[in-house]
């Protein structure tokens, strides 16, 4: 396996990527146009698991494999059913909350995990060892394991993303190859899922940089009451929900 | 009293070994070891243990704090007579000494077989994370080990007074590599079934008492198979204190479950974890109050049974085989039982096994590579006493 671009090595750490630190990226999605779009999809499919545009972009965007048995399928983005005692019932994607405080870089042994100077929390996969501490460590349950070789559940390999390997954790990068490719060219990144979503006419996903005052996310963020999961911990997760109104 | 209980003259010498029984223990061990490797091997090809996504950790991980809790119950009464001056354990002092030594290792051995990138192991060294506990004890694993072998070195040479100094030393490393060791799981605080204060103290009683008890057993049969004297009032003596910090570890396990009973957030998973019996998590605890407490105390504290070395040896391994139940259930259930992400709301992904109670069942690959790894305990405690005096002429109290 050949060298990690600096982006995505641990050995940026300290050093981050040049200019990186203007920015701080993050993702608001609305609980309400979620729901609206898995009521339509489980309609239209009759399927309780359907998978969603966002989550079918994710999986084929970043390699991430697809086997039968859910025990050990790796799910960097997945969407989940909440309701409360009154009934109520909505849907929401999980995926990595790319912490300002995040527990699993805090505990991982070889500094593996690490944030970037722009927020995004990526996994080294040179330097795993795989010993899962980061997976009993996050709150959110946003890692997984590859318990076995990732390109025996792929039907096609996207070349710009970097393969992993068996026994080592992964998960969800915001998309960070997208985002430094577009941040080179002077674009707007946009992550996998967000474009997904944005193509399935829902826009129920917004991500961007929040030191930018004058960015929709920052708009969102400003004018809203937005909700984090389990902002208790102290961890600051950076994927924000908008609740239904 | 105490005057009268040590033993005047204390010469330790190499076992024969040429006996068949001799031989094949020596075969069983190394078989059983091999087999250990074997399944490690083949759960690392064909993923044949019954982790998931859900449960990363399991028995394999399990057996990292349990054979540090029998590495530092070991060298707590090895140290006994070096640290308190109590001259009569000075007979066991290099048989314990060793077994410390031998466990360390079965433990980082136990790290090796969980993780899954061996070929990355010595990140774990170059990259050391200061803000990770984990990080810590590798180093905290590696300096205990050698402070146990130099222990043992020092005794060997017999040099008193460095002898002590090795002896306080070790003791106070016990305890720093069992609270951090402890520290690994309760300071887990997106876990609510993990995040605890009391358990890095509660590692070091059960440490004690799961070391203290194998001891009790290893060196009845250690001393009956070399066909040396023991005198059973010291076994007695080991197997008192054994018993009293037993019914320590039971008020600490009380006392944990009540507290966490006691949290309205909480009560639906403490009554999952202790009353549920159609999952195994309620029978490892359960099995640990009966089996690994109450018996064993009661066996030491009753007459007719705590005067007697087969009932003392039996009441220490049952105590030891059941403070595996005490790992798994300390690693288990905080991953068993799901996390609520939402505050007043039941959440259930569509995609993964998150929000559901979730079963974890350890495999009999996972159990064969921790019988492996005690195994090569044994193993090299079988073989270096042959090699090395560390097992005494005899055992005995002179009146």
């Amino acid at each position: 396996m050949g060298m990690l671009p600096l982006q995505i090595s641990a050995k940026s750490i300290g050093g981050g990527v040049r200019g990186e630190t203007k920015r701080r990226w993050a993702m608001v999605a609305d609980i309400e146009t979620c729901t609206d779009c898995m009521k339509e999809l489980k309609k239209k499919t009759g399927n309780e698991e359907v998978k969603p545009p966002c989550v079918i972009a994710c999986d084929r965007e970043n390699n991430v494999p697809d086997f039968e048995e859910k025990e050990i399928d790796p799910q960097w983005m997945r969407i989940a059913r909440f309701k409360n005692k009154f009934g109520d019932e909505f849907y929401v994607p999980l995926l990595c909350n790319h912490c300002e405080n995040p527990p699993c870089a805090q505990v991982c042994l070889t500094q593996a995990t690490f944030k970037r100077s722009d927020g995004i929390v990526i996994v080294d996969m040179h330097r795993c060892i795989g010993c899962r501490y980061c997976m009993i460590a996050c709150p959110y349950g946003s890692r997984s394991y590859n318990f076995k070789d990732q390109v025996e559940g792929l039907e096609e390999v996207n070349p710009k993303v970097v393969m992993r390997t068996k026994g080592v954790v992964e998960k969800c990068t915001f998309c960070v190859h997208r985002i430094d490719e577009a941040i080179a060219n002077g674009k707007e990144p946009e992550p996998a899922c967000v474009e997904a979503c944005r193509i399935y006419e829902k826009r129920s996903l917004v991500f961007g940089n929040i030191n930018d005052p004058n960015s929709e996310i920052s708009r969102i963020l400003r004018e809203s009451v937005v909700i984090q999961l389990r902002p208790h911990l102290g961890t600051d997760p950076h994927v924000y929900y908008l609740p239904k109104r | 009293m105490a005057e009268s209980l040590e033993p005047k003259k204390i010469e330790f010498s190499k076992i024969n070994g040429s006996s068949l029984g001799y031989f094949a223990l020596v075969g069983i061990f190394a078989f059983l070891t091999a087999l250990g490797i074997v399944a490690y091997a083949l759960d690392r090809m064909y993923h044949l243990s019954g982790l998931s996504n859900t449960v990363p950790w399991g028995v394999v991980n399990a057996g990292i704090p349990y054979f540090i809790g029998l590495s530092a119950g070991s060298l707590i009464v090895s140290a006994l007579a070096g640290v308190f001056k109590i001259k009569r354990f000075k007979v066991f002092s290099r048989i314990a000494a060793f077994f410390a030594a031998a466990y360390i290792v079965a433990a980082i051995s136990s790290i090796v077989f969980d993780i899954g990138k061996l070929d990355h192991f010595a990140n774990a060294v170059v990259y050391f994370n200061s803000s990770s506990i984990f990080s810590w004890n590798t180093l905290f694993y590696s300096s205990y080990f050698v402070i146990c072998a130099l222990y043992l070195l020092v005794q060997f040479e017999e040099m008193e007074r460095l002898t002590r100094f090795f002896a306080c030393l070790a003791v106070f490393w016990a305890v720093l590599v069992h609270s951090g060791t402890g520290a690994i799981y309760s300071f887990i605080y997106s876990r609510e079934l993990y995040h605890s204060a009391l358990t890095p103290p509660m590692f070091i009683v059960c440490a004690t008492t799961s070391g203290l008890g194998l001891l009790i057993a290893k060196l009845y049969f250690t001393f009956k198979f070399t066909r040396r004297d023991l005198e059973v009032r010291l076994l007695r003596e080991l197997g008192l204190i054994f018993a009293g910090l037993t019914a320590v570890l039971g008020y600490m396990l009380a006392v944990e479950g009540l507290e966490k009973g006691y949290i309205p957030a909480v009560a639906p998973a403490t009554q999952f974890v202790y009353f549920n019996p159609y999952h195994g998590i309620f029978w490892s605890f359960w099995l640990l109050v009966i089996f690994g407490i109450i018996i064993p105390f009661l066996i030491v504290v009753y007459p007719r049974t705590g005067f007697d070395p087969r009932f003392l040896s039996l009441a220490g391994v049952l105590h030891a085989a059941m403070v595996m139940a005490e790992r798994f259930f300390l690693i288990v259930p905080g991953q068993v039982y799901p996390s609520e992400y939402l505050p007043g709301y039941e959440g259930e992904s569509l995609h993964t096994l998150e929000g559901y109670i979730v079963s974890y069942t350890p495999t009999i690959f996972e159990w064969i590579q921790l019988v492996g790894l005690l195994s090569g305990v044994f193993l090299a405690f079988v073989v270096a006493a042959k090699l090395l005096p560390i097992i005494p002429k005899k055992a005995v109290v002179e009146e």
